[in-house]
């Protein structure tokens, strides 16, 4: 009866795909959903490649996987990945029921898999990776992920114990997850920006993890990252296997220091958040067996998905959209100091608001004052539009964080927003979108250029 | 005036500070004060006015009993006197008798109320709060892993939509003289200006400008007409 339920569950999520085409509309997850309904323990049933890297954390993992699987495809190995089912537990059973036979035996060696830090106890159960990489734990939505304490609680719990970690070394949260697995880190060494005070409104490790002692930082990233050490217990960051270091932004460079050995690669952006995805990438790659050079060259001719960064010029400006997940006050906080250190004036559409709340109920807007705003507070950012459902709530906002009224402007309707906006002959316009709201985003960044060029040919 | 902020080093989930600063902003003239959860509390030695603690972790929980075990008596003369609290988010559970978590174990709290939590860590409750105050509208957000059973004590709010102390209990919050005690976390008083009206004039200075009211209140009355809104659902 278990096998038969298994195979109904199999093909019925098979099925669903070409339906789903011939209705027009994308997968995603919807063919999991329908196996894990027909067959609860559909992911235990369900063939799994040999050898599964799987990827968690709070920021970066979809990134972080994208790469990888960019990577391992240049090299000639085509993993199965989840990119388009989503990272819960549906859309890992529709990437492994598309990526298996009628019976259920899978057609892949290697499997990708990025998985919801939240859905780990469910996912984990079935699966048992070979490797797991954890980019950081930070704080995420407070209404699903409450603090990166409970997730860390959650996937200690969760892992399967022959797993070895990969982990972020310069997160002390991330380090201390399921401390009796095998375990590799990865760490940046110093960067220019890097201070000692806290520039941020959130810091989840004030005192110590081991003995609430006091945590004096040797040095900080941004919030909790960084290296520190507790004034009481000693308790610190470990030493990494797989150190980036001698990081050139500019030219796109990075050292990665193993203990045999450097090599370089390119960085894909120059944003520290992006050098964090490519030592990342570097260290699970190397575990995984690549050779450096392997690694190196595949990255030269990968790029960043273009979801999360993209930009196209028109009118004399260039618009750029820059996604920042909605109620992830770490997320957009690490935009937020990006956009600030730019070099040259520019403009914000501020439309991050999560679209997906206001459909039945109203955005809990608690992660604002969590959020660094006060990044926003430069004279080089000349105008900010907010917009969408939570417009006034980002106004308020901003006028808390020192931004004067005169550089904010404020309409509900994001198509709306381009027209408040200066669009001075050079400058650069970001549009900040939620995770739900890149079709919008372009839509606006459209309506940005025809503005900017409507503006040029009436002048 | 003095206004202390209790431990910001380990009770600082959900943006709870905010309205600690937005009192800042509102009182200039005031003597803040941060204390550290290491630090022994200002209002152990000295008169302070208001004193605000904000949501934590389950293991800061732990340590902010600790910290405040041995301030008791002192807490509860000041709760007499009519000093100001806002106690904010899971801090609540901090004063009660104890939480109870679903494997049966209960961890002691400071027991100045009579109520105790009940905790299940794998059922997040995030709920949007609409409730009144002395006539006026507040609103809210709740998102915990537990809910106050048991209270003798009157409710800070009386509930219009949402959910209050526990899901069976229409008040919300705790009110004793000018203790305040709430689930809902985050910056209320930015969210709901007649709220930070009201604590003005606890602490005697009706007379102080709310920071940025119109645009405070411009984005209260479009939450207040979302949450009054029965198509909007309340619990998530």
């Amino acid at each position: 009866m278990g096998k038969l339920r298994f195979i109904a569950a199999l093909w019925a999520a098979k099925l669903c795909r070409p339906l789903l085409r011939l209705l027009g509309r994308n997968a995603t997850n919807f063919p999991g959903e329908v196996a894990l309904r027909i067959c609860p323990d559909f992911l235990g049933q369900i063939g799994k490649p040999g050898r599964i890297v799987a990827v968690t954390g709070t920021n970066g993992k979809t990134t972080v996987c994208n790469i990888i699987v960019s990577v391992l495809e240049r090299s000639g190995i085509r993993p199965l990945c989840n990119r388009e089912g989503g990272n819960i537990a549906s859309g890992i059973s529709a990437a492994l029921a598309q990526g298996a036979s009628l019976t259920g035996k899978t057609k892949y060696d290697v499997g990708v898999l990025e998985v919801d830090e939240r859905s780990a106890l469910r996912i984990f159960r079935y699966i048992e990776p070979e490797l797991l990489v954890i980019t950081n734990l930070t704080r995420d939505s407070v209404m699903r992920n409450a603090h990166p304490a409970y997730i860390a609680d959650i996937l200690t719990s969760a892992i399967p114990k022959k797993t070895k970690l990969i982990l972020n070394g310069d997160d002390l949260i991330t380090v201390g997850v399921a401390p009796e697995n095998p375990r590799a880190y990865f760490a940046i060494d110093s960067l220019p920006g890097d201070t000692v005070e806290l520039r941020n409104r959130i810091d989840d490790l004030r005192v110590c993890p081991r003995c609430a002692g006091e945590l004096k930082y040797v040095y900080r990233r941004y919030h909790h990252i960084g290296k520190a050490v507790c004034a009481v217990c000693g308790y610190t960051n470990p030493e990494p296997d797989y150190l980036g270091t001698d990081a050139d932004p500019e030219n796109r460079r990075i050292t990665v220091r193993e203990r045999d050995g450097d090599w370089s690669c390119r960085l894909l952006s120059d944003s520290t958040f992006n050098i964090y995805n490519i030592v990342t990438v570097a260290a699970a790659l190397r575990e995984f067996g690549l050779a450096r050079d392997v690694i190196a060259a595949a990255l030269e001719k990968t790029e960043l998905p273009s979801s999360r960064f993209h930009a196209a010029e028109g009118g004399g400006v260039t618009a750029v959209m820059q996604m920042a997940k909605d109620k992830n006050a770490f997320a957009i906080s690490r935009v937020f100091d990006y956009l600030s250190g730019l070099p040259g004036k520019k403009e914000i559409i501020m439309m991050n608001s999560c679209i997906e709340d206001h459909v039945h109920g109203s955005e809990n807007v608690c992660w604002m004052y969590d959020c660094d705003f006060e990044f926003l507070n430069t004279e080089e950012i000349t105008r900010i539009v907010v917009t969408g459902p939570r417009y006034r709530d980002f106004y308020m906002r901003l006028l808390m964080a020192g931004v004067p009224e005169e550089r904010l402007r404020q309409t509900p309707k994001e198509l709306d927003a381009p027209k408040e906006l200066a669009l001075a002959e050079g400058e650069d316009v970001y549009i900040l979108y939620g995770t739900a709201g890149i079709e919008l985003a372009e839509k606006v960044q459209a309506a940005t250029l025809r503005e900017a060029e409507s503006r040029r040919s009436q002048a | 005036m003095r206004i202390e902020l209790l431990f910001p080093d380990a009770c600082y989930l959900g943006g709870d500070t905010a309205n600690f600063e937005y009192l800042c902003r509102a009182l200039p003239e005031a003597e803040t004060v941060r204390t550290g959860i290491r630090q022994r509390p200002a209002f152990m030695d000295g008169d302070v006015d208001m004193i605000l603690l904000g949501s934590m972790t389950e293991r800061a929980q732990v340590l902010a009993r600790d910290a405040l075990a041995p301030c008791l008596d002192r807490i509860r003369s000041l709760i007499d006197g009519g000093t100001v609290f806002l106690v904010t988010g899971n801090a609540i559970e901090v004063f009660g008798q104890y939480i109870g978590d679903e494997d049966g174990t209960r961890t002691g709290m400071l027991g100045l109320f009579g109520y105790h939590a009940e905790r299940r860590m794998m059922a997040r409750h995030n709920s949007l709060y609409l409730g009144e105050l002395d006539g006026k509208k507040i609103v809210g957000f709740k998102s915990q892993f537990g809910h106050c059973y048991g209270s003798t004590e009157a409710p800070l709010f009386r509930t219009l939509r949402g959910v209050g102390l526990n899901p069976d209990t229409e008040g919300e919050g705790v009110l004793r003289n000018n203790f305040m005690a709430t689930y809902l976390l985050g910056p209320l008083l930015i969210m709901s200006p007649p709220f930070m009206r009201y604590v003005l004039e606890l602490l005697g200075r009706p007379d102080a400008p709310v920071p940025f009211e119109a645009a405070a209140l411009a984005a209260y009355e479009q939450r207040i007409g979302e949450f009054e809104n029965p198509r909007v659902r309340m619990i998530d």
